[in-house]
Parts: structure tokens; sequence; C-alpha cells
């Protein structure tokens, strides 16, 4: 029964039940699947369960499908990823013929000279290898990440996998049951029966939570597993981990093993009998496992023509009677062009040529343990398949590695070359590098450095280091967890967007860079007064009977005598003496402080002096009420006009001078209000609970509209504090800057007996500066500023130093800045060049000098 | 190894939870050479070393543990 169809390279292909993509084209006759990564040699289905490259397709746009375990859908749109014109007709395919032109490590050794070569090569070599083109212009994928907690995950929901988990949760264990396909999906046909049972039972425990179609990437330590489905990233933190994820069959290396109509046995078993498709009208079957047996008895009950079974002795009285059966033969090779034609086989020592159009092979298993073999060390339990010891498969020629087209000549060329290990082969030809990661070519690599290493070597014959991703994942599901950013708003954030403000990243917040017009901003708080949201100031409080001791040793300046009620500017220096934050301290009545610092840094400041209160034994609590307290600064010269109105509590120049803090209540929000000088006016910063934001900001507005009071984003703010000679760490210091090159020693008091960085200070006032953080003012540049921030400094044909921060200075009518330059002998290089713009060196603050307008 | 550290208030929890704050060392030194040893010049010692971590993600304590950074046993 037919449902429905999909479309292939401009023809429709009908879709029967329960077919695969594979299936459903391959029953139209299509038996090129995909072309080789580098040789461009034809391939045709040969695992069938999703570990091979030969299936890929391009489904919906997406390259690099495995068309033998995606099931078929009405309307997908289903191409051959490479090929030119076709994969069909491929004149791509001389690169064959031109192999010696690309051996193993040719990027080392052929067009390589001369020089101009490689990268014309390279173009053409990256075009016509890989998967298949990416889609352009697709719409950006929504995939997700999460994190599940579990006791015991267990991998690969086969028969062991079912089996494992059913005994874990019957321990009374969480188990999650992962599988890259479906439940009981990849388990060979003879074996179908038992696992509808065991299914059954799986889904009726609710102790056991089942993802189908999600595949175990990688285990790392923690233990961690990383589980990827088409659209998400599962992180899973198990206490135990099984790995259930059973065998692919052997992947034998002999001459033409690569052609089409080369398959292995549970590739054929599932297209005779759960697609009704024969593999081919003459099949020739080697055999040499009781599963290789069943698969050969379940082609023969399909009713397809198996013209001879090469299996052992043991098997011939099970071999039907319509088979010929070749005891003990061996295979030698395979023929065909573009596909089998026949197939050599030696019996008691002869060769026989036998015609067929279709070679089946099921020698042995391949125990896919990747996941067990990457992580020693955690605790992991292999069970069914994925323990056993795996069958060596035989090299004689051939392909050794589908994925990466490397022939046994290759690994003999790389062997002769000295590259004697199997890891080391690995590393050179990339045989196990592909997508089956593997799990067809590994056991073949390692059979092939054991046949030719001296006996007893055991590092050339050690299986290769396994590796994540173990199985093939989009780059758009391993980016999954970039897109969920926390994004932190105040309690402003609405209000921002009613009054039209840009909103951008700053330091993980969201915050208005502007309203619309940052000049007019910036007018209105050196003019009149302007409103801004500073809530996401890191606000950490600090009480306890060691406060005061704390803060004197975790900042170089004098803070101890700091009285209650005033406030002081602070550097936060590291051990080794850089400047690694700063902030505003205000002292309590009660011995305690309110530290603000840098927005964003919150967690870094509250784990600094978490460390320092560890280190130094002292007696403090901490308390970081980031989250916990809005603020909003008002300022400007009308800056007290707009609060007068709005509280009773004095907040004239005598109560509220600048440098101090009080605690007053403005339009009834109980605030702390702060005098600072960031922006270079009378500015109160009003600390309040977060809840009562919007009110306070309502009131605020609303006080000052008799002043055109506006709120200002952080556009004017950049200008505002640069006029100031104001720096942003991290903006404009580097991490090696001390206090002295940010020419900040003010800040730094070595008088004191010890802080943190002390030591490191002395030692280095030894020694020459280095560079300083310089203002400068800029004349005949661009009338762009913005350009002119992170541009290198010139004097006389010498890169000197770089702009940290440049703006266009509407007091001073012309282009200021912030750089570090070089000094030699403690003197700074004169005739300084920005660009097209010549700088001076300047004096800070740029507008106000003595600070007046901060002072009222 | 699995790394779970012992964190003195929440118990054995796994390492993505922490920051690690680097070998003990004393705060303070004896002079300005044993203090750049002490902050630039750590032993990183193949085997057991006192260090310092942080529970960045928990109770934000900081406390001192013994790892071997071998083995990464514990204790």
């Amino acid at each position: 029964m037919t449902q429905g169809s999909l479309r292939f390279e401009g023809r429709e292909v009908p879709i029967h039940d329960g077919d695969t993509v594979a299936s459903a084209l391959f029953r139209t006759g299509v038996r090129t699947f995909s072309r080789s990564l580098k040789s461009h040699r034809r391939r045709g289905l040969y695992c069938g369960t999703g570990e091979c490259p030969n299936c890929t397709v391009t489904v919906d746009g997406v390259p690099g499908v495995r068309s033998c375990v995606t099931p078929a859908g009405g309307g997908m749109r289903v191409e051959r990823g490479r090929g030119w014109p076709s994969a069909e007709h491929d004149l791509l395919h001389v690169t064959d013929l031109m192999h010696p032109l690309m051996p193993v490590g040719f990027y080392m050794k052929t067009f390589v000279r001369p020089r101009f070569a490689w990268p014309v090569a390279e173009r053409v070599i990256r075009r016509h290898t890989g998967s298949g083109p990416l889609p352009r212009r697709r719409e950006p994928a929504r995939t997700t990440s999460r994190h599940l907690h579990v006791d015991t995950i267990v991998i690969g929901a086969g028969t062991s996998g079912l089996s494992a988990a059913l005994e874990t949760v019957r321990a009374g264990e969480r188990v999650l049951l992962c599988d890259a396909f479906g439940v009981g999906s990849q388990v060979p046909r003879p074996r179908r029966d038992a696992i509808g049972a065991l299914e059954a039972e799986a889904r009726k425990e609710p102790g056991i939570e089942i993802l189908e179609g999600y595949a175990a990437l990688g285990v790392y330590e923690g233990p961690t597993v990383a589980l990827a489905s088409q659209d998400e990233l599962v992180q899973v933190h198990p206490s135990r981990i099984v790995v259930a994820t059973g065998a692919a069959e052997t992947h034998e290396a002999f001459p033409g093993n690569d052609l089409p109509g080369v398959w292995l046995g549970r590739a054929a078993s599932r297209m005779a009998s759960a697609h009704g498709v024969p593999p081919g009208s003459r099949v020739v079957f080697v055999a040499s496992t009781g599963e290789g047996l069943e698969h050969l008895l379940a082609l023969v009950a399909a009713g397809t023509n198996v013209t001879a079974a090469v299996v052992p002795s043991a098997f011939v009285d099970r071999v039907p009677p319509a088979v010929e059966a070749i005891a003990d033969g061996e295979l030698v090779s395979a023929h065909g062009r573009g596909r089998v034609r026949s197939v050599v086989v030696r019996e008691r020592g002869l060769e026989r040529r036998l015609r067929c159009d279709a070679l089946v092979l099921s020698t042995g298993l391949s125990p896919r343990d990747e996941l067990a073999r990457m992580a020693p060390d955690e605790p992991v339990e292999v069970v069914g398949d994925a323990a056993g010891d795996g069958d060596t498969p035989r090299v004689t020629g051939g392909h050794l590695c589908l994925c990466e087209d490397v022939t046994v000549h290759d690994a003999e060329q790389a062997w002769a070359e000295g590259f004697r290990s199997a890891e080391i082969l690995k590393r050179y030809t990339t045989a196990t590098m592909g997508p089956c990661r593997g799990a067809m070519c590994g056991r073949a690599l390692t059979a092939f450095a054991a046949a030719r290493s001296d006996e007893g070597d055991r590092a050339a014959v050690a299986r290769t280091t396994a590796r994540p991703p173990v199985r093939p994942a989009t780059l758009e599901t391993l980016a999954a967890s970039v897109h969920e950013m926390i994004e932190k708003r105040t309690s402003l954030h609405e209000t921002h967007l009613a009054a039209g403000a840009a909103l951008g990243w700053s330091g993980g917040w969201k915050r208005p860079f502007s309203y619309g017009d940052a000049a007019e901003e910036y007018a209105a708080v050196r003019e009149r007064a302007g409103l801004m949201d500073v809530g996401t100031l890191a606000k950490i409080l600090i009480a306890g009977r060691d406060a005061s001791a704390l803060v004197d040793q975790v900042f170089p300046g004098r803070v101890a005598d700091l009285p209650a009620g005033r406030t002081r500017y602070v550097l936060a220096l590291d051990e080794a003496g850089y400047v690694a934050d700063d902030g505003v301290l205000c002292a309590f009545e009660d011995g305690s402080y309110l530290l603000t610092s840098t927005s964003g840094g919150a967690e870094r400041m509250d784990a600094r002096l978490r460390e320092w209160r560890h280190r130094l034994g002292l007696h403090v609590h901490l308390l970081d009420r980031t989250s916990e307290l809005g603020a909003i600064l008002v300022a400007g010269p009308r800056a007290r006009d707009v609060l007068e109105p709005l509280s009773d509590d004095p907040i004239d120049a005598a109560a509220l001078s600048h440098a101090t803090h009080a605690d007053v209540t403005v339009a009834g929000v109980p605030c702390t209000a702060i005098r600072t000088g960031f922006v270079g006016e009378l500015g109160f910063e009003l600390h309040h609970p977060r809840s009562r934001g919007p009110e306070l900001w309502s009131a605020l507005q609303s006080a000052g509209e008799a002043f055109a009071i506006r709120p200002f984003g952080l556009d004017a703010l950049e200008i505002l504090r640069l006029e100031k000679g104001h720096l942003y760490v991290g903006q404009d210091t580097l991490p090696d800057d001390t206090p002295a090159k940010l020419g900040l020693d003010r800040l730094v008091d070595m008088g004191k007996e010890w802080f943190v960085g002390k030591a490191a200070l002395e030692r280095l006032a030894a020694m020459p500066l280095g560079r300083r953080l310089t203002p400068l003012t800029f004349a005949g540049g661009p009338p762009d500023t913005d350009g002119l921030r992170g541009m290198p400094v010139m004097a006389g044909g010498d890169v000197v130093g770089r702009v940290t921060s440049a703006a266009t200075s509407p007091a001073l009518g012309r282009a200021i800045g912030l750089a570090w330059i070089r000094t030699h002998g403690g003197e700074l290089p004169t005739d300084l060049r920005v660009g097209e713009a010549t700088a001076t060196i300047a004096e800070t603050p740029f507008y106000d000098p003595d600070g007046e307008r901060l002072h009222g | 190894m699995t790394l779970r550290i012992p964190c003195p208030t929440c118990g054995e929890r796994p390492h993505t939870e922490f920051t690690f704050g680097g070998e003990a060392r004393p705060a303070v030194a004896e002079d300005t050479e044993a203090d750049f040893a002490r902050v630039f010049l750590p032993d990183n010692h193949p085997g057991s070393a006192r260090e310092r971590w942080f529970h960045a993600l928990g109770c934000r304590t900081w406390f001192e543990l013994t790892r071997d950074a071998t083995t990464n046993r514990i204790g």
C-alpha cells in the first residue's frame, strides 16, 4: 500500500508502508546513493543500520542525512549531495583516476609547490569534496538545550538496553533510556520477536523516561552524557552509565568491497523481509556466524534468488537446497564497473568466478563500544553486543575506510612511510575519522596494523582513541545552548520600552542605549536634569564584626577611616596588583558598608569578597543585593530641584553634599541616596526596593517636567563620563593594568600595613611603567568618532598604543578619548596620529576640571 | 574519574557548579620575592595538592580540599 510519495531529483517516488527513504528509492531502481568523499566513487546501500556513510542524501535541503534510518515522509524533497553534474553521471569520478595526486597526507605533499598552487587547489578540492552544499538562506533553527538528572542512563534501547533499564528501575532507580533511532529499531530481524514484550514492559514503567531519536555523542567528566536529537541538545547528569549500543556488522576489506551491490546482512535481510524488495536478482551470500545464517534464511524466505552461499562447513546442512553451499570457501574479490557483476571465491584452493548482482556479507560483529572506551574512569558498564570482543575482519584490499575514502593501498603507503601503529595510521590517513566514527573501519584498521607489526607490539595494535561525537550531529544542535542567554532586566524594563528606548546588551543586562536622541539626552544632563536607570550596578552589603577590616584589606585605598555617611571611590586589585574592578563604598552608622560596583560584575565582586573573607579568616556577612535593589540616577544642575518637592527629608547641600549618602524617602519610596559624580554634574543615585522602581521613576519624571527632565541611556553616558575622564574597568583597561598605568595612584595608600596586591605593587614600583592610559584630544579626523575606538595610535610610523574609548565632546567641541600609550624611559611619545586624525595628549577631566559642578 | 566536589555546606556536587580557585597559598608572603612566587609560580605538582574551590552555582562558599591532579581523587 502506498502512503503518498516523495520527490527525488525531479521525479515522484511512491512510499510504501514502513518505508525508509532508502527503501523507497531502492524500490524504484536507485542503486547509486552517493559519491564517495574524495574519489567520487559510486556508493550503494551497505550497512542499513545508520553507521556507514554510503546512503547519505540531502533531505529538504539538509545534507548528510542517512536515508537507511530515516522514515520516508510524503512530500520530502530528496537529492544526492555530491557529484557533478549529478551523482548518477558524475564526471568528477575522474578524480578516482587521479588518486595518486591525492594520496594520504596529500595536503602536505601535493599542491605544496609552487606555493600559489595550494589556494587554487584548495578551492577546487573544497568545492568537490564533502557531503554536498550547505543550504543557503535557511531560517535559523530553534534548537533548545536542557539538563536532565537521573540515577542511571541506558544508552541504546535494544534487547540488552531494555533489559538493563528494567532491571535498574526495579532496583528503585530513575532511569533514562535513550536510542539514536527508536526502541528496538536496530535489533536484527531474527531477534525481533523477543523485543515486543520488553518494550511494552519498559513503556509501562513510570521510572523509565524514554528518549527516541536522541543519539549519545559522548561521555564527559562528571559524568555527563551529551545527547543530540534533530532540534535538541540534552546534557544528562547520571550517577551511572550503561552502554548498550550493540554492534555493527564486520566491515571486511577486500578488492571491490565498496561497489554498489555489496551489502551487509542486516541491510539485505531487512530490505527483502521488511520492505519486500530483494537486494538483487542473483545474490551471493557470505555467512560465517549464526546471525549470518539467519539473514540468509530470511532472504530466501522472502523469495530472494540466492545462488550461492559461502558458509562454514558446520552450516552446510542448514543452507536451503535451492542455494549452492560453498563450504569453507573464501571470498577473494568483487568485480564490476559501477556495481557488482561477479565475485571471485576460493574453494579448496581453486578460484571460481560467480556471476551475481548482489553480494551479501554477514561475517561477525564489530561492537560499538566507543562510549565506554572514551571514559575509562567514569562509572560505565557495557552490556550486550557492545560488550563483546568482536570479530577480526580480513583485510586484503579495497577500501579500509568508506567515509574518508582510505584504501588498503593508502594504508600500506602510510605504513611504509613509518606510521606503524593503528593510532598514528588513523591520524595520518584520517581512517576512522569520518561520519561512522570507526564503527565500520575501526577494527579493520587495527587488523591491518596487527598483520604487519612485530609480535608483541601491543601499542601498534591497540584500538584507536574514541572521541566524541560518536554519532553525527548538526552544528545547529551543538550550538543549542548559546541561544539561551539569561536576559537580566531591571524593574523599569517595560517603562523603557514604552518610552521608545533602544535596548541593547550590556554586561548580561538589557539596558537602554538611547531614547531616540542621545545628543538631546546629553544636553539635558549638562543643562537641566536627566534620569538614568542604574539598577544594573552591583550592590553588595558588607556587615559584621570584621566588615571594616575586610574592606580595608581588599581595597588598596584608605577606607578604614571612612566615616558613616561618607562615600569613597575604590579600586579592587588582584594579587598581582592588577586592577580588577572599581566601585563606590558607602559607610553606615552600624559599621556596615554598601558597595556599588561595575554593572554585570556582581557575581565576580561577591566572589572576591567571599574569597578574602575566607582567606583572611574574617567574621563578615556578605549579601549581594543586586537583584533586590533598583537604582535611579538623577543628575544635572537642576537635580536637587527635581527631588526637593518629592521628599520631606533634608537633601540640601549641607545635608547631602558631594561624596555623602543618606537614607531619604522620595515620593513615598524609601531610598538610600548616594551623591555621585560619574557624569560630572550634581547627581543623586537613589537605591530603592526593586518593586518600587516604576512609581519612583514616574514621580521623578513628573517632578522634573518643569525642568524638561529627560531619561538618558548608555550612549549619552559614554560622552558624559569621557568628558570627566572616568574609565570603565574592562573597556579602558587591560588585564595587567596597575593603578599607576591608569593614573589612579591616588586611590592606593602604600602606607597601609597590608592590602591585596600590595607586595606586587611594591615589586612593580621598581620597574618601568611600560604604558599609560592617556587622555587624548583629536583634530582633523572623521566626524564619526565611533570609528576611533580600537584604532592603533601611531608615532612616526610605529604603533605605540590603542584607543580604548572615544566620543565627540559637545562641551569641548572636539573629539576626545582615552588610549593606552607605550612609554619610553617614563616619557610618552609626541606627534601622535590615529588614522587621519592628529592626537594631542590632554589632561583629565576634560570638562569642569575643578569639579565645581559636582558640588552644590 | 568522576569529579564530584565535596562542598562543606551542600555535600558532594558535580564539579560544573564550582569555580577552581588555584592552589591553596598563604594570603601574605614574607617578602616581595616570595610574593612573586606565591602569585606567579604555581607548583603544578603532578599529585596531591591543597586547592581552593568556590561553590559559585550553589552556596557561594570558598573552601579548601586536597585533590590529586593526576587521578582527580579527592581527600
